[in-house]
């Protein structure tokens, strides 16, 4: 059985810094995957490398056993693969409900099947009473919410979620991921993206990998992984890695 | 979406116009209301780009030249005027074919300038090349002759008008539409969605450049003389932008509200305060733009809006 996704030593550079370096990983159909890391390891480029927005230097990555480390992003949607962005880009202009038919035009020429599946959508993410508002405007755990609605809509197989809690209350971000959790019923494998938030990773996350410095230093599960001194020294600094927990 | 009160608004308003030379007394004005739907129809098509997808061209006059000297150069070389036409406006989508491949690989401002650039060479190629006739310009044959001569210009470009709006109509009701706003909105979001962004843009240039240069044609067939500093001025460029923003881009009805304001005014104020009325047409628009951002027409859609929904309003915030 060929993996969903594929990442095989991936490295990145932005002039002299090494973004990427080197980093496997592989996911399963069905699998909710987090990348965690501190700020600036490298997580948002490792979406923007399989969504297309960045090309990788080195390395390839595969979708379904397909080669995509060259393609455009609308590319990459196209075959599957939807994402939502750190900071949230909404059609501000467009009512919730467009924006989410926008991803829904994916598969459809016609506006009432596109706003019937995007309504579909709504109810699932339980914000169908904002559909007829303009996306600015609305709070952030809308937003948060709008994006992963967006992306659902394109039918992806695989949907990245870029900081999917961050800047939500403990109690937004536990509903939100409840959410989440449940994605894999709409056929979608998830990987997700997050700095500490680590409550909600440890409830819904079935695989974590763990950047530093833009390189993979851990990958398991989410009770093994955090409990690696490399993983406490990552976070937390050196001094705290031998202390009892 | 067209409800079913904007086609009785179309109706209306083309019912009006069909009227309106029922009220004119001399050439004068009715080569006013010509002008008024011509522009109406130029503003509806710069709609497409400038409107719905925000591509902020200010080139658009090179495919309203293209069509002028087109007609003009088929004509003289014994192409039926009708045919002439529509010959023009396909070179004008071929140009548009060529300028968009380039221009739409750059953004905001960048675009802007590199649209009045590929104008401004036009303006300049025309102006010196031979078959032309350089500054000098060329004759270009009137489609229409005898007596209602203006009337028969003014009810073309009132037909080019309304095909310019049903144009605009089906785009804003159609995949195609909520494509281009997606990209006006914001381009990454878009093609995060799977939009092949270019293409979509160029797309909505090339119908916007074919009904751009019918309005030339017609322009430069009314007035049976072409130079390049009038039908490959900038200022014509600036007129179609700005009717448009101010009556509301992205709009069904804005160009043509800003269009029937905008020309009518500036018409009355050249004859009221002859030399000064550039700076009345300025003060207005500065009064738009300060006040109506989005222009007349999207003004009173977000306040027909905010009248509409204030209680969902309110359980969102």
């Amino acid at each position: 059985m060929t993996a969903v996704l594929e990442l095989r030593n991936i490295a990145k550079r932005f002039g002299g810094l090494r973004a990427v370096k080197s980093v496997s990983f592989e996911m399963n159909a069905g699998e909710i995957l987090f990348i965690i890391g501190p700020n600036g390891a490298g997580k948002t480029t490792v979406f923007n490398l399989i969504s297309g927005f960045l090309h990788p230097d080195e390395g390839s990555i595969l979708f379904n056993g397909k080669d995509i480390s060259r393609l455009a992003p609308h590319h990459n949607a196209r075959l599957g693969i939807g994402r939502t962005f750190q900071i949230v880009k909404p059609l501000k202009n467009l009512t919730v409900l467009q924006n989410v038919m926008l991803g829904a035009f994916m598969h459809t020429g016609r506006l009432q099947q596109a706003e019937a599946e995007a309504g579909r959508i709504l109810d699932f993410l339980q914000m169908s009473h904002w559909k007829d508002l303009p996306a600015h405007g609305l709070p952030l755990a809308a937003l948060k919410r709008l994006e992963i609605a967006r992306a659902l809509a394109t039918k992806p197989k695989l949907v990245l979620l870029d900081e999917v809690v961050s800047g939500l209350t403990p109690g937004e971000a536990l509903a939100l991921a409840g959410l989440v959790k449940r994605l894999p019923e709409w056929g979608v494998s998830v990987v997700g993206g997050v700095e500490h938030v680590m409550q909600v990773v440890m409830k819904i996350a079935d695989r974590i990998v763990v950047l530093d410095y833009g390189a993979k230093i851990a990958e398991g599960k989410p009770a093994e992984v955090v409990s690696l001194p490399v993983v406490i020294e990552a976070y937390l600094g050196a001094k705290y890695k031998e202390l009892p927990k | 979406m067209i409800r079913s009160w904007k086609l009785w608004v179309l109706l209306a308003v083309v019912a009006a116009s069909c009227c309106l030379p029922l009220l004119v007394q001399n050439d004068y004005q009715m080569q006013v209301v010509f002008r008024i739907a011509l522009f109406a129809a130029l503003g509806l098509a710069w709609n497409l780009v400038g409107g719905y997808a925000g591509q902020l061209s200010l080139g658009h006059v090179a495919f309203f030249g293209v069509g002028a000297y087109g007609l003009a150069l088929f004509t003289s070389h014994s192409v039926p005027k009708w045919i002439s036409i529509f010959l023009a406006a396909i070179v004008a989508v071929i140009f548009a074919e060529i300028i968009g491949r380039i221009v739409f690989r750059l953004r905001g401002p960048y675009f802007t300038l590199a649209t009045i650039a590929f104008a401004e060479v036009l303006r300049l190629t025309a102006t010196n090349l031979k078959i032309t006739e350089g500054a000098i310009g060329l004759p270009t044959p009137a489609l229409f002759t005898g007596p209602s001569f203006w009337r028969l210009f003014y009810f073309s470009a009132v037909a080019l008008a309304v095909i310019a709006f049903l144009v605009n109509g089906w785009v804003s009701r159609s995949r195609f539409g909520y494509y281009l706003m997606a990209i006006r909105e914001d381009e990454e979001t878009a093609s995060a969605v799977g939009i092949d962004t270019p293409r979509y843009k160029l797309r909505s240039l090339l119908i916007s450049a074919f009904l751009t240069a019918l309005g030339g044609a017609l322009y430069g067939s009314a007035f049976q003389y072409i130079v390049p500093d009038n039908v490959l001025t900038i200022d014509v460029s600036l007129q179609i932008a700005i009717i448009t923003m101010l009556g509301g881009a992205g709009t069904l009805l804005g160009p043509v509200v800003g269009a029937v304001l905008l020309m009518s005014a500036s018409e009355l104020f050249k004859n009221q305060f002859q030399e000064s009325h550039l700076l009345i047409y300025g003060i207005l628009i500065v009064v738009v733009v300060l006040f109506l951002p989005e222009g007349i027409m999207g003004g009173l859609q977000q306040l027909f809006r905010w009248r509409k929904k204030p209680e969902t309003a309110r359980a969102a915030s």
